[in-house]
């Protein structure tokens, strides 16, 4: 459907993708495939647009920064430590915290003035409209 | 940073019964500290409003419970599914020395804090040694 690989085979392009796995696997750098999956993400899409959600509790919007590069949405964030004071014992630290970046292929190219994000309840959700120039357009056909 | 819901499905307690309702349940993650007069707990609770959220005090017992809510995605086809969602639940029992009139809770982005204060003859207390003359 649309969420096809457009490029075609290249052996260049397979070279790259080795390399680039080669790189996320001795940086520890996600690019948002396998290694590192926080946040989890859940992404809906229709022909129309694209609804990207993440659980994300405990942030302030200013610790979060969504960007779209060349069909990539990319979201970084840190959870801040919030312990409450220095002296305060610790009996159970099950919440993790610390930096993460997630990056995820878009299926299309979308409209980057007029993607939409909110964080509600510790949720983010990202809505981006897919640009007009590349929506499906049915070509009528003439009889002669 | 694990996902946090990994390790709360992990965690899930077999012989506590389980509800015969739709959704999954959930343990939040939780981090406990203990200050001179109280204990703080919080609890990872993404997607629960205010109003879907349930704490209740029974005896000795804390009982919270959170229903997740999920906007609906009309027409939309799900391309990647990482996370699923449902209702956060957990108990917690609570120390005799805690004063239960006010105990207080605060959700703030998606993450609940409660703060349990100590009762008064609880509290650490320096002893003051008299001297006799």
């Amino acid at each position: 459907m649309y969420w096809t690989n457009s490029r075609t085979w290249s052996p260049f392009g397979e070279l790259r993708g080795l390399q680039r796995e080669m790189n996320r696997l001795f940086d520890g750098y996600d690019n948002g495939t396998s290694l590192s999956r926080f946040p989890a993400l859940n992404v809906w899409g229709n022909t129309d647009q694209i609804i990207v959600t993440a659980e994300l509790p405990g942030l302030e919007i200013e610790d979060l920064d969504l960007s779209v590069v060349n069909n990539q949405l990319t979201i970084k964030g840190e959870r801040k430590n919030d312990k409450p004071a220095e002296d305060a014992v610790c009996h159970r630290n099950e919440r993790g915290c610390g930096a993460f970046v997630r990056t995820v292929k878009l299926p299309f190219a979308v409209e980057n003035d007029r993607i939409t994000a909110k964080y509600e309840n510790g949720v983010l959700s990202i809505v981006m409209p897919r640009q007009e120039a590349t929506k499906p357009k049915r070509i009528e056909i003439k009889t002669a | 940073m694990k996902d946090t819901k990994d390790t709360a499905v992990e965690k899930v307690d077999r012989k506590q019964a389980e509800p015969a309702r739709k959704g999954r349940m959930y343990i939040p993650n939780t981090d406990i500290y203990e200050k001179d007069d109280s204990i703080l707990v919080r609890c990872d609770m993404p997607g629960v409003a205010q109003e879907n959220l349930d704490i209740r005090l029974d005896n000795n017992e804390l009982e919270i419970t959170g229903t997740q809510t999920v906007s609906a995605m009309d027409e939309m086809d799900p391309l990647i599914n990482e996370y699923a969602t449902g209702t956060y639940r957990r108990r917690f029992n609570i120390p005799q020395l805690i004063d239960r009139d006010k105990i207080h809770a605060r959700l703030h982005n998606g993450v609940l804090e409660l703060e349990l204060p100590k009762a008064e003859q609880a509290k650490p207390r320096k002893i003051e040694i008299s001297t006799e003359r």
